[in-house]
């Protein structure tokens, strides 16, 4: 019963009332972006855009903020940290002590760093504020196939249920005890068996799932309605255009004025 | 009960139907007509072959789970073999055991809208649709709920409207309350009447028949694949109900107790009641013994093994899961924990192994403050059985999994863990089974070996299960009872979470009965049942014996107390 990490989370906002393709654009947006930076500065400040975007704008509880974090930078550490190791060194920048540290690296780690942070960062923002019905909604009036739009969207609908399937298989592991004396035996005999369970219940029941869609006529037509019609809403068409602005200022300060 | 219409909805000629590369037809030569209008109870034990009819008659079988398929099925005029899912879908439409994994979309009202908007209804249509669905279930004002907000009760009335608003001809209900509080059964039980009097066409799986059996027009009795018995509920059961009980399928107490009668000839062989209300007039003339062999009580009980006292539990600082309870439990107890969904039953026996800690309060466990112990060490002692037990196995065979909790207590020595592995599986009667991948087992041995991978190794002294009667048929659930019977003879504690109300009024001493996180109750199982307010605020409701032994004593008939099963009941007549 515990809090759902990567689920839709009911909130007043301006993020919220945001039409989910404005949010889908936004967060290409963010990414095409971010690649196109070339200092860590700029990066460094697009994440604490997203960041205050995400706390202050969108609301999202510094708790469910703190909780993912793991996943936002678990990653990004480990790919900042193996760039920054295996990077060239030519310009010294300080250092602490006898150890020196470099332009180089530090500008390679940062750019791993921060592009895979604020990719996670921005795609879990898209998944706290928008209900993915309306996105179906969206991805359907681009003209995608109903089918192709209803994939996406039940992978974003089962990730709190795997979640809480996840949860429950480890409290029942947890109170079986350790048949091994080595604790990274025992560990891994665990991670094998929690992949197993959830693959095994997951498969078990997307099979039901994709049975009861189906017997309630899901792929009957080439076409079906959509009950609730998909309009561009003005909060989303004006966070476009913010992070458009604010890259392209970006992106002229670091090359012309930086 | 209304006389059903005379043309055909569903036609099953000569049908016989074997699963995916097996040889044994999970369907043997079944043959019945279900006419327009009527509700249909279908049932039999585990296995029997009655989800194989349900996902024959909406073509999911075998369309898209195979097998090979003799004779002919026709459902709204339309052959099932030659028509498509999602034709069928225009006729068919089913309510699984579990609907949240149904639900396609977040919200409730977009649920409902899901099918009609597969249809490519019109807008307005779809609209019309849903307004009308969410009415009948009484979910209206609960349309802007997200999904996996709602309680267990409402999810299965969100099922229930989806189904409604693709507008089927036939309705096909499988477990639609195997998971809820009695009082929310019994709504959602109201609800399929409701809408059996707007003239659906309804088939009903179900065990808890009580409140059907004399509304329904037909009864489908099916065991081992073969349609046994068929017809009005009354004359099935006549003909068919003594078959029915042996093979474990439940049937509601006061028929039981009319079967066994007439069995021994107490009871005039027209009359066999289906309601308590027929039964009190059938009973009406017996006579009873004084009093009744009660079953020997635990009288000796041990020291303290848990102590609570004014624990509090709250999930992420938002939901308040127990608020201040307090209770102890002696060793040697058998008590049920029992009360409404969502009431913080599982959040306590988490609690008692170890996985959460008390927000508050305080909890001793065999006397030291559960803050100190830690899971591994208390694993030792207590055991907790989820209600999932496939959620708990580690191991690719059964007999691997018992060498595992062997082993985890330290026991190592190869010869002791063939030997005390060998012994658990005759004592389970899984011999057969010991090669066997722990999740290929029937839901009764998985219930059965997921209690003993937590007492193999000896020394726990406490054994918490989650809902032991999920799932299980009757002659499944006597079985696991019988295991815990030994198991307390062997000196086991044993707490069981539990909406069974037959199962707690026969095998349990003592309720602790819980609402929104707090103890309404807590005392002998016997006193719960008078006790309306409680009844009432935890959701729960008297068994169908409870009540008939009431409003017999009403009408001036004496009888003894301490009848808490059936078999008691029937040894009490004279």
């Amino acid at each position: 019963m515990s809090e759902q990490l990567l689920a839709y989370v009911e909130k007043e906002s301006p993020f919220h009332r945001a039409d989910a393709l404005s949010k889908l654009l936004w967060v290409i947006l963010v990414v095409l972006a971010t690649f196109q930076f070339q200092t860590t500065l700029s990066r460094a400040m697009m994440f604490l855009a997203l960041l205050f975007t995400a706390l202050v704008v969108a609301r999202v509880p510094w708790r469910s903020f703190w909780r993912v974090s793991p996943l936002i930078f678990g990653v990004a550490v480990l790919l900042g940290a193996f760039h920054y190791a295996v990077t060239p060194r030519f310009t010294p920048l300080f250092s602490m002590g006898s150890y020196v540290i470099f332009r180089e690296p530090l500008e390679a780690g940062g750019a791993y760093f921060f592009r895979l942070a604020i990719m996670v960062l921005a795609s879990f923002l898209l998944i706290w504020t928008t209900d993915t019905y309306q996105l179906m909604v969206g991805l359907a009036y681009l003209g995608l196939p109903y089918r192709y739009a209803f994939a996406i969207f039940m992978a974003l609908r089962y990730i709190p249920l795997i979640q809480r399937e996840v949860e429950a298989v480890q409290a029942a592991h947890a109170i079986r005890g350790r048949a091994v004396q080595s604790p990274l035996k025992h560990r891994f005999r665990l991670w094998q068996r929690y992949l197993f369970t959830v693959i095994v219940n997951g498969l078990r029941k997307a099979e039901n799932t994709a049975i009861a869609i189906e017997s309630r006529g899901f792929g009957a037509y080439p076409q079906r309605t959509y009950w609730k019609e998909f309009r561009w809403t003005r909060s989303g068409i004006l966070l476009v255009l913010i992070f458009v602005f604010f890259s392209l200022a970006l992106i002229v300060w670091e090359r012309f004025l930086f | 009960m209304t006389s059903p219409p005379a043309s055909p909805l569903v036609v099953f000629d000569r049908v016989t139907f074997y699963h995916f590369e097996r040889t044994t037809p999970a369907l043997n030569e079944v043959s019945f007509v279900l006419p327009q209008g009527s509700l249909t109870l279908l049932v039999g034990p585990s296995g029997c072959g009655k989800s194989t009819l349900c996902m024959l008659m909406t073509g999911i079988i075998p369309h898209l789970l195979g097998g090979v398929l003799k004779g002919r099925v026709i459902v709204d005029g339309k052959d099932v073999a030659q028509t498509a899912v999602k034709d069928l879908a225009l006729s068919v439409g089913m309510l699984f055991q579990d609907p949240e994994w149904m639900f396609a979309t977040l919200r409730v009202e977009d649920e409902v809208a899901f099918g009609p908007e597969n249809l490519k209804l019109p807008r307005a249509e779809v609209y019309q649709r849903v307004e009308y669905a969410l009415e009948t279930v009484s979910l209206s004002r609960f349309r802007h709920h997200l999904v996996w907000a709602l309680s267990g009760g409402q999810i299965q009335k969100l099922g229930l409207a989806s189904v409604l608003a693709m507008q089927p001809s036939l309705m096909i209900l499988d477990e639609p309350t195997a998971n809820l509080d009695p009082a929310t059964t019994h709504a959602v039980h109201e609800l399929i009447l409701r809408l059996r009097e707007q003239g659906k066409t309804i088939v009903l799986v179900s065990k808890e028949l009580d409140e059907f059996i004399a509304e329904a027009d037909n009864v489908l009795y099916l065991a081992d694949g073969k349609l046994v018995a068929q017809g009005p509920p009354r004359e099935v059961v006549l003909q068919a109900g003594l078959h029915m009980l042996r093979a474990g399928v439940w049937l509601p107490e006061p028929t039981e107790i009319g079967l066994r009668l007439r069995e021994k000839g107490k009871l005039a062989s027209e009359a066999l009641p289906l309601t308590i209300a027929e039964a009190k007039q059938a009973f009406s003339t017996l006579s009873f013994a004084p009093d009744v062999n009660s079953s020997p009580q635990s009288s000796v009980l041990g020291p303290p093994l848990i102590e609570a006292e004014s624990i509090h539990y709250t999930y992420d600082r938002k939901v308040h899961a127990l608020r201040g309870i307090s209770f102890g439990v002696r060793e040697g107890e058998l008590v049920a924990i029992i009360g409404q969904n969502g009431a913080g039953k599982s959040t306590l026996a988490k609690m008692l192994v170890g996985l959460l800690k008390p927000s508050s309060g305080t909890l001793r466990l065999f006397g030291k403050n559960a803050v100190h112990w830690k899971v591994a060490d208390l694993a030792n002692r207590i055991a907790l059985v989820f209600q999932n037990p496939e959620h708990q196995f580690l191991c690719d065979t059964v007999f691997e999994e018992l060498s595992y909790s062997l082993l985890a207590k330290g026991i190592t020595d190869p010869a002791r863990v063939q030997e005390r592995v060998v012994e658990t599986l005759h004592q389970l009667d899984l011999q057969a089974d010991a090669q066997t991948h722990p999740f290929a087992l029937s839901e009764g041995a998985k219930r059965r070996l997921g209690v003993a991978t937590m007492l193999v190794g000896g020394g726990v002294q406490v054994l918490i299960v989650d809902e032991p009667t999920y799932g299980q048929d009757r002659r499944m659930t006597e079985r696991l009872m019988e295991y815990i019977r030994q198991l307390r003879q062997e000196g086991i504690t044993v707490l069981m979470i539990t909406h069974d109300m037959r199962l707690v009024e026969a095998h349990i001493e003592r309720a602790i009965v819980m609402a929104e996180g707090r103890i309404l109750y807590d005392g002998d199982t016997q006193t719960l049942f008078t006790l309306e307010e409680v009844i009432h605020q935890a959701n729960l409701r008297p068994t169908a014996l409870n009540s008939l032994i009431t409003e017999l004593r009403q009408q001036g008939i004496t009888i003894p107390a301490g009848i808490n099963t059936v078999e008691k009941f029937i040894q009490a007549v004279q």
